[in-house]
């Protein structure tokens, strides 16, 4: 029933951007009607230009996510374990995290040109702060007792980390994942967009500058149906790892 | 006075029709203290939200002093056994008691005066300005009472179940609350409980449910003094009568249920 | 004892790595990467002086009016939503659809409708700003508790009381949630939007800076970004806590028991 009321919604949208254009209310230079972006859409896909420019973005995506996480659970882990470091690296973590990695665009662009080094670098700084806050309150969670019980039988640093710390921030790595994931995919179009490294957010402002207009909106359809894409599959994802988790916890507003 | 004619409540939904009050007859004079007991899932929640005006009936109507209930009626307040949820968190105590009187539009000065009262009457006026989550579940059903109560127009109090989920001393000490609160009030209080010590020693009747489709069983007159209290109206021999007597009524009723599936 | 304590660890870290960059710049010949003390005497010839009133406070402010507009449309709409089933089910996939396209995205469709004024910056605020609000404000009214939607019905409590006391109030910590995210999407947007295609602006300053390779500006300028940042996060904070100060007592109270 939900699944058709929505589907009914969605149709019902993409009737309501045919007809607007249609009536003029709107002319159709601006606002191209549905039946033509998705004619468009069809085009590009068509094109394999269309297809490096994705690989390109999932590239960028991927990699920077790959390197965010593994450096925000390791650094997380790692700073969540010591409390004199938790302690001396709370201010500065408090303060780098609200910076806007928008501010780095010039920085990045200047050191490394429109390369797609220069994304990377965005897309890794803001979803690294998402990983690192989730996995620090991860550590920080676990149940004392349970710490406690570790350190009486002399559980070894290493094996303190595999069997306790571990499976206890492994739900809020999960999290930080999904956070991490959309963040991740928005900077690296931005990056593309503004920076001009090799992507679909470069192949949208190539449309803009040249006047395509139907072709601007083909692919930020394109961008937004990847974006739920990967809304969808991190939330399976997470469902997943929390499903066999007795404790679930909840996400801690980063 | 409350009555209750007929009253017939079905359910429909998901390809299944469950009724779940058959036929309930019911008077409750003005300044009655009723309680009304029966099995789990005889629908006595069911019934009170009827009668609070939150659920429309099948067939059948509920009339208040000559009027007929459509909706929740102005005169009448309800006590929720979900005491934390019922409370606004981000309310001060005094705020909570306030806000009907704020909805009924009652004057400043008066509605302070009411709240002050009413916090008074159930013994807290010293938590005017403690939000509800920093009080104990008890105190916070005491808020609930003071709410229901803080009106000088309301004349009908309805519990649903409201000591259920506290503990046997506070439950104990809630019990006499309400008591005394109800001979300081004079209101009409129909109290819904499952458990039958506490209905007899709560009500001058007890109204006995059976199981769905329900109907009255039984209607028992509490012949207990007025004056009563936890030890020794609890070791009266007549309390134990009184006691045995619904209690076997609502195992019959079991029984039959049991039978019929 | 324990106040000194904390001062100087919130601080240690933070003094220690600007003096390793202070030092490490010190003698840099390296024309992307000036000297920490050149970068200094660039913020302040630069930006406390007129660019302060012709960028800087007209972007913050485009940035407060697309932020608060956005919070109006999508806390009511959110509200309208909310609490109709029939209406979420039906929106639920456009919305999803629509928030995620990523917002800078929209800048140039946007600039296309308004050109590239001060009206297409406000826009895309507001265009990137609501989707969070809209979507935490029909989370939060959805999850409004029932015992509490009964209680104010059996003590006929409606209209302006009900709005505010059962609805606004019980969504309050999923709005802020979503009030928080839009606040980072908002500067985000800010800059971009300016970045991208403008004539004025903080962000179209620091591009400038960049493109004419006036590099202790441009630095300053990106730290400038950061500290706006930095202190719109913090303002949030205290507004939060004002708001939520109940949540968070709450939810303390509950995790003791």
């Amino acid at each position: 029933m939900r699944f058709l009321l929505g589907l009914i919604g969605l149709i019902g949208f993409g009737a309501l951007l045919e007809l607007v254009p249609a009536t003029g209310l709107i002319p159709d230079r601006y606002l191209p009607p549905t039946s033509r972006i998705l004619a468009t859409a069809a085009d590009e896909v068509a094109d394999a230009r269309f297809w490096n420019a994705l690989l390109d973005t999932l590239i960028t995506w991927g990699l920077g996510l790959g390197i965010a996480v593994a450096g925000g659970v390791a650094v997380g882990v790692l700073i969540g374990s010591v409390p004199l470091l938790r302690a001396a690296t709370a201010s500065t973590i408090e303060f780098l995290r609200p910076i806007p990695s928008v501010a780095l665009i010039p920085l990045a662009v200047l050191l490394y040109g429109s390369t797609i080094t220069s994304t990377l670098i965005l897309v890794v700084y803001a979803s690294f702060w998402q990983v690192l806050v989730q996995v620090l309150h991860g550590v920080a969670d676990v149940d004392p007792v349970a710490r406690d019980t570790a350190a009486v039988y002399r559980l070894g640093r290493w094996a303190t980390v595999r069997y306790l710390i571990w499976p206890t921030t492994l739900p809020y790595a999960v999290t930080g994942f999904r956070l991490a994931a959309s963040v991740a995919l928005i900077l690296a179009i931005t990056g593309e967009l503004i920076i001009g490294s090799p992507g679909l957010g470069k192949e949208i402002a190539v449309a803009q500058e040249s006047g395509a207009v139907p072709q601007m909106y083909a692919l930020v359809v394109v961008t937004g149906l990847i974006g739920v894409a990967a809304n969808l599959l991190t939330r399976t994802a997470e469902r997943r790892v929390l499903a066999w988790h007795p404790s679930v916890r909840g996400e801690v507003p980063a | 006075m409350l009555a209750i004619d007929g009253l017939r409540k079905v359910y429909d939904g998901h390809g299944r029709r469950v009724e779940a009050i058959a036929d309930i007859t019911l008077t409750v004079e003005d300044g009655e203290f009723v309680c009304i007991v029966g099995p789990s899932g005889c629908g006595k929640t069911t019934l009170l939200r009827c009668i609070a005006g939150l659920l429309r009936p099948t067939s059948g109507e509920v009339l208040l002093d000559g009027k007929r209930v459509t909706g929740p009626p102005p005169g009448l307040a309800v006590v929720f056994q979900e005491y934390g949820r019922s409370l606004f968190p981000w309310l001060r105590v005094a705020d909570n008691v306030e806000l009907p009187l704020r909805a009924a539009g009652v004057a400043r000065e008066k509605r302070r005066r009411l709240v002050a009262a009413a916090l008074e009457a159930v013994g807290l006026d010293d938590a005017h300005g403690a939000y509800p989550w920093q009080l104990s579940g008890g105190m916070q059903q005491r808020v609930a009472i003071a709410r229901a109560i803080a009106s000088d127009e309301q004349r009908v109090l309805l519990m649903d179940e409201p000591f259920a989920a506290v503990d046997a001393q506070t439950r104990a000490d809630l019990e006499d609350l309400i008591r005394r609160v109800w001979a300081l009030t004079g209101f009409t209080v129909l109290f819904v409980t499952h458990d039958i010590d506490e209905s007899v020693y709560l009500g001058q009747r007890v109204v006995m449910l059976g199981s769905p489709p329900t109907q009255v069983v039984e209607e028992l007159a509490v012949d207990l003094p007025l004056d009563r209290d936890q030890l020794t109206t609890r070791s009266d021999p007549r309390f134990a009568e009184l006691r045995g007597r619904v209690y076997a009524q609502i195992q019959k009723a079991k029984l039959e249920k049991l039978e019929k599936t | 004892m324990r106040i000194a304590e904390r001062v100087v660890l919130a601080l240690a870290l933070p003094v220690v790595l600007v003096t390793i960059w202070w030092f490490a710049s010190a003698g840099s010949t390296n024309f992307y990467v000036p000297p920490l003390a050149t970068i200094l005497t660039a913020f302040n010839d630069t930006w406390l002086g007129p660019l302060i009133v012709t960028d800087v406070l007209p972007s913050l402010g485009r940035l407060g009016l697309g932020y608060a507009a956005a919070l109006l449309v999508g806390i009511a709409l959110g509200v309208a939503i909310g609490r109709r089933r029939t209406l979420r089910a039906l929106l639920e996939p456009v919305l999803e659809f629509l928030r995620a396209i990523p917002p800078p995205v929209l800048v140039p469709i946007l600039i296309l409708f308004a050109g590239i004024g001060g009206g297409m910056k406000v826009l895309v605020i507001v265009s990137g700003c609501v989707w969070p609000i809209l979507l935490n404000t029909v989370e939060g009214v959805r999850a409004i508790d029932d015992v509490l939607a009964d209680t104010c019905r059996s003590y006929r409590i409606g209209g302006r009381l009900r709005l505010w006391h059962l609805v606004l109030r019980s969504a309050s910590p999923q709005i802020m949630t979503g009030a928080r995210q839009a606040l980072s999407i908002g500067i985000i947007l800010m800059v971009i939007s300016e970045m991208f295609a403008a004539s004025s602006g903080f962000g179209f300053t620091i591009v400038q800076f960049q493109r004419g390779f006036q590099i202790p500006e441009m630095w300053s300028g990106v730290i400038l970004l950061g500290i706006t940042g930095v202190v719109l996060s913090l303002l949030f904070r205290l507004a939060e806590r004002a708001v939520l100060g109940w949540y968070h007592g709450l939810r303390t109270m509950d995790r003791r028991r």
